[in-house]
């Protein structure tokens, strides 16, 4: 598979790296309730219109399952009518056949710039670099995707891709990059920083030969592509270029403009906590004779890169997602690491599951095992995927596939042997709580545990009174 | 009627006295109340690990030694739900077991939402002069429902006030294994739970969960704290300092 390297097999040592990058962690302590609060709101007003987020996000469940269930209908159908409506429907297997339709277009057209409104099915593919390679510039143009172009960073969240950046380093970045002093900046400078980028990119809308935008959605009933946006960036990517490029998972079509409608009432709610996003786009065909806006050619790609192969097993249900976010900011973990540390295209708990299976199993053996299980992502997505039970079953998955380490095989198969046998169990738990006892100091705590180190490193392990409770009961029923 | 306590290894192994105070609570309701004998641990870590086959040996046994009690109780949030949710499903296929996993399943009740409903009204037998915070257990939480019996049970504590921290719905980052496997990453979530448990000036910090407790406490001691007390539900319910 080209495409985006995944680094996500250093899980382990960049979660160390992140742990001690003081700067990301105060990016990220101030963010997380930034986000939650956001969707609490959501969910408020979700309330006040009357309306209840467990059978909304049963309905938006069943839309995108039932599309599942009939992916190829659907897709042929869109293709269908997309085509009717002066469009080109482009079909590719893996992030380097995305490249290649691309740069093979821009050729085609001669291309020299290109405006990008937020894709991560880009960066899957690592699109810039293809595009860069073969002579064309693109620009992101979303805010955040702009901040971490020029700091040459993947982004670290769906929604928010800058989100592991403060205020200074987003000036620090802005002044190299746009040939000014540095400055001391606050939070209300925010606006100032954004009026500069958009100082910078207007004339990169004005001149560019080719824009390319994602798609939250594909409407099959009308060959659409939906785009919810908030910045405008959006609507001067896709209208302003004479060639307009989507390029967007398989996944994301839905049958019906009324599916549209449901499943807005939850993505902006769960995202960021509006009832509607700044702008909704519904972007259907080629300029018209007696239309004055829009692109004189449009051209989907719809990419694969390992999706169909999900379609019939267990992991199916990931592939209802609708890229909200919501599941990473309640994600303690995410918001302990950060989405860098992840390694791939996609962070948090639908990462943690995309990202084995769409890269490989072997590929990101951490990632699956990356959670407490606390569900805290399960409980808020949208589309009720049941998230911990995913990564649960990607580990099973790796169990057969022998691919963890021999020794904690090892260890689970001989505590498992001992817990099928009570008695001798209870014999050897009868050690072992005396020798925790023995080990302990004064106050019942034991400072340095050499059996489970990674325990003691960060905490105290308290202990028992050096007998079990099945010992002391059966004392006691003696007696 | 017939109760099952069912231990829980983490109970058996690191305090036995939440054991003994679950003892004392469910023999308030009249019943008989049993500790049948042979248990070892669920099979819950074994689940999350991945580990099917040695799973359903687990539930096997333990389906075995609670099919002939009407209650099964589990000081555990974490445990229970395993039971409830994960041994229909895990013996679903095994036509000798398919039945008995459900019936226990069915019978099996985490211990502070079956307490709420089978003690008889009025004051418990503890004693706590003092303000307590309330961490929900993930498991007990968003996977049995549990929010309020444990709070309703605590205010019928004499002496007892009932103070919420911060994010008390908030993972503490114990996890299971993934305390130790990914130890730093884990230190850093309890830390966030320690630092709201430290805001609420609660002389006590109680939860159903005793990896959740032991996380909590070995953190804040590590952090200095050596006053704020860490204490089982059971433990506060049934008052003294257990056996």
């Amino acid at each position: 598979m080209a495409g985006m390297r995944s680094q996500a097999m250093h899980f382990q040592a960049r979660a160390g790296q992140k742990l001690a990058d003081e700067v990301l962690q105060g990016a990220l302590r101030r963010a997380q309730p930034l986000f939650t609060a956001k969707r609490q709101k959501g969910m408020v007003s979700l309330a006040a219109d009357g309306l209840d987020f467990g059978h909304l996000r049963a309905a938006a469940a069943a839309i995108r399952q039932a599309v599942l269930d009939d992916l190829d209908v659907w897709l042929e159908l869109f293709e269908a009518r997309a085509k009717a409506r002066g469009a080109e429907v482009l079909w590719a297997r893996d992030g380097a056949e995305v490249s290649q339709l691309v740069v093979d277009l821009a050729r085609r057209h001669a291309v020299r710039t290109v405006t990008k409104s937020k894709s991560m099915l880009s960066e899957e593919a690592a699109l810039n670099a293809a595009l860069l390679a073969a002579g064309v510039r693109p620009v992101e143009t979303d805010l955040g995707e702009y901040i971490v172009q020029l700091a040459d960073e993947p982004p670290s969240h769906i929604i928010a891709p800058a989100v592991h950046k403060t205020i200074a380093q987003v000036d620090a970045l802005f002044a190299d990059a746009h040939g000014r002093p540095r400055q001391t900046r606050h939070s209300s400078d925010i606006p100032a920083l954004a009026r500069e980028a958009r100082e910078i990119l207007r004339p990169q809308f004005l001149a560019a030969d080719m824009g390319i935008s994602g798609a939250n959605f594909l409407v099959a009933e009308t060959g659409s592509a939906v785009l919810v946006t908030n910045e405008g960036n959006g609507r001067l990517v896709t209208t302003l270029p004479r060639l307009h490029v989507v390029i967007t998972g398989i996944e994301k079509v839905v049958p019906t403009l009324e599916d549209v409608a449901t499943l807005l009432r939850l993505l902006p709610r769960s995202a960021t906590g509006q009832d509607i996003s700044n702008y909704v786009s519904l972007l259907t065909g080629t300029k018209s004779a007696d239309e004055s806006d829009g692109p004189d050619q449009t051209v989907f790609i719809l990419v694969d890169n390992g999706r169909a192969g999900l379609l019939g097993s267990e992991f199916e249900p990931m592939l209802r997602c609708i890229r909200c976010g919501a599941c990473m900011n309640h994600c303690p973990v995410y918001f302990s690491l950060g989405g860098h540390a992840y390694g791939w295209v996609y962070p948090g708990p639908m990462g943690s599951v995309l990202t084995p299976l769409l890269t490989g199993l072997d590929q990101a053996l951490d990632l699956p095992w990356a959670s407490t299980g606390c569900n805290q992502c399960g409980e808020v997505c949208p589309v009720d995927i049941p998230l911990p039970a995913l990564m649960r079953g990607l580990r099973e998955r790796q169990q057969h596939q022998q691919l963890r380490p021999r020794g904690e095989r090892w260890a689970r198969r001989v505590w498992g042997w001992l817990a099928l046998r009570p008695r001798l169990y209870r014999w050897l738990t009868r050690g072992l709580v005396r020798y925790l006892h023995w080990l302990a100091d004064g106050q019942g705590r034991i400072r340095i545990f050499g059996l489970v180190p990674g325990w003691t490193a960060g905490r105290d392990l308290p202990v028992g009174p050096g007998r079990s409770f099945h010992e002391l009961y059966a004392a006691r029923k003696r007696d | 009627m017939r109760i099952a306590l069912y231990v829980t290894c983490l109970v058996d192994l690191m305090r036995p006295a939440i054991g003994f105070a679950s003892l004392r609570l469910l023999a308030l309701t009249g019943a008989e109340v049993v500790v049948p004998p042979g248990q070892t641990c669920c099979g819950q870590p074994a689940w999350s690990e991945g580990d099917r086959p040695l799973a359903a040996a687990l539930a096997r046994q333990a389906v075995g030694q609670l099919l002939n009690y009407d209650v099964i109780v589990v000081p555990s949030g974490s445990c229970a739900e395993h039971i409830v949710h994960t041994y229909p499903q895990l013996l679903s296929d095994e036509a000798g077991w398919r039945d008995a996993a459900q019936q226990v399943a069915g019978r099996t009740r985490e211990l502070a939402s079956f307490l709420a409903e089978a003690l008889p009204p009025g004051p418990l037998p503890g004693h706590f002069a003092g303000t307590v915070t309330y961490h929900d257990s993930c498991k007990g939480l968003r996977g049995l429902g549990i929010k309020q019996a444990p709070r309703d049970l605590l205010l019928r504590v004499n002496g007892l006030n009932l103070q919420e921290m911060a994010d008390c719905e908030a993972c503490c980052g114990f996890g299971g294994s993934f305390s130790v496997r990914f130890a730093e990453v884990s230190t850093r979530i309890v830390d966030r739970k320690c630092a709201a448990v430290a805001a609420s000036a609660c002389g006590a910090v109680v939860g159903g969960d005793l990896g959740c407790l032991l996380n909590i406490e070995g953190r804040l001691r590590r952090r200095g704290d050596e006053t704020t007390r860490v204490l089982h539900l059971a433990e506060v319910l049934a008052g003294g300092s257990g056996d």
